[in-house]
């Protein structure tokens, strides 16, 4: 007699890899950065964009809890979502809540800036400068790099927001997300529905988002 | 009786003044003063402050032109020999564009650190020997060997570095 498991996938191991390598690297980058140690700065940067690609991509080919489309189709509940959390009814989501969603975005949105903005960079002295910035003048070189400095403050205030929305989950909501971004699994018996989907692993997808992302990191590492 | 008057009569008066001050530059009466006192070189301070940052951003653009090149694996040795001869050039008398009174303390925006007047020998030794390494630089440019610029180009900014680190606000 099969028995459904008890844990269920709810983070796929590619989410989980990339997002504990972005929080291995934004700190070393904003430390490298401020050191001037601008060598490893930009191998570090030239990573955290192959895995924002990376993630992107995955948000179109990935398992159903990392993609897009159903995580656009959850806002809409967002009002009833929060109405839950203040009735302090189970509300688990599985996958990202309605609020998550618009934090991920929103999080995806100023990565996808920093290192776009990263790449075109060229500091004041003109010493220094992203591996695309050959493309454009020492000019439009710092206004890119005035774009890196800002957005990582608007970073910085997202990651903020996120490791507290964390803390206030765990203390007052008692909802514990960290260790299912660990795992990868939750108990099935944490969700007040069951997931209406499996969430499957396209294993060739991943290996094909993953080639195409490190194709382009070495493109560009090799660009000029 | 009368003070009691002009206590009612400050607040009011400081509003006013603020009121009026609303729209206008932040820029002070005493900072634009300082702003507009004429140097002995017969520039005034503002002006000063303003040579010495248009110098630099050309040598800053300079470096740029010459790292884009030493990122290629063919340099257009004519790009960087144009752009190493023009940094001397731009960096002569360097040592000149930093009178006293061209700080911050003038109210002109200006990333210079107070701190390059307490020092003003040690600032112009480093002066000095930017100056040399771009000689240097310029004369290896004129030679075309690619790893030799790069190896100068490094030195040249490593000696505005040297500076920078020490004399100039952080970003």
């Amino acid at each position: 007699m099969a028995t459904e498991p008890a844990r269920i996938l709810v983070w796929d191991g590619a989410v989980r890899l990339v997002h504990w390598l972005m929080v291995i690297l934004i700190p070393l980058l904003w430390w490298t950065a401020e050191e001037g140690y601008m060598d490893w700065h930009k191998s570090f940067g030239l990573t955290m964009f192959g895995l924002v690609l990376f993630r992107f991509l995955w948000g179109f080919v990935g398992t159903w809890t990392a993609r897009f489309g159903p995580m656009i189709r959850r806002i809409g509940s967002l009002n009833s979502y929060i109405g839950k959390l203040r009735r302090k009814e189970p509300a688990s989501t599985f996958g990202h809540s309605p609020m998550a969603v618009l934090s991920v975005f929103a999080m995806l949105l100023t990565l996808v800036t920093q290192v776009t903005s990263g790449l075109f960079s060229v500091d004041v002295d003109g010493l220094e400068s992203g591996p695309l910035a050959v493309m454009i003048s020492f000019e439009t070189g710092r206004q890119f790099a005035e774009i890196h400095e800002f957005n990582f403050n608007l970073l910085s205030a997202l990651i903020g927001l996120h490791i507290t929305a964390i803390a206030v989950y765990h203390f007052i909501l008692k909802e514990r997300l960290v260790g299912a971004m660990v795992t990868g699994r939750r108990s099935r018996a944490d969700f007040p529905v069951d997931p209406e989907t499996e969430n499957r692993r396209p294993i060739y997808a991943m290996i094909a988002a993953a080639l195409l992302s490190l194709a382009c990191v070495i493109a560009i590492s090799n660009f000029s | 009786m009368r003070r009691c008057k002009s206590q009612k009569i400050f607040p009011l008066l400081a509003s006013l003044a603020l009121l009026s001050a609303c729209g206008q530059n932040t820029e002070t009466d005493a900072d634009s003063q300082l702003a507009n006192v004429e140097l002995p070189s017969g520039m005034t301070v503002k002006e000063q402050i303003e040579a010495r940052q248009s110098h630099l951003k050309e040598i800053g653009k300079a470096f740029k032109t010459i790292s884009d090149q030493l990122k290629t694996d063919r340099p257009d040795l004519a790009q960087v020999q144009a752009a190493a001869a023009l940094v001397p050039r731009e960096a002569q008398g360097m040592a000149d564009w930093f009178p006293e009174g061209t700080g911050p303390e003038s109210g002109v925006e200006t990333e210079a650190l107070p701190v390059i007047w307490e020092n003003k020998s040690d600032f112009n030794d480093k002066i000095d020997s930017m100056q040399d390494a771009a000689a240097q630089l310029n004369t290896v440019a004129q030679g075309g060997d690619a790893a030799a610029i790069a190896a100068a180009f490094k030195a040249t900014g490593g000696k505005c570095k040297d500076c920078h680190d020490k004399y100039r606000q952080d970003d």
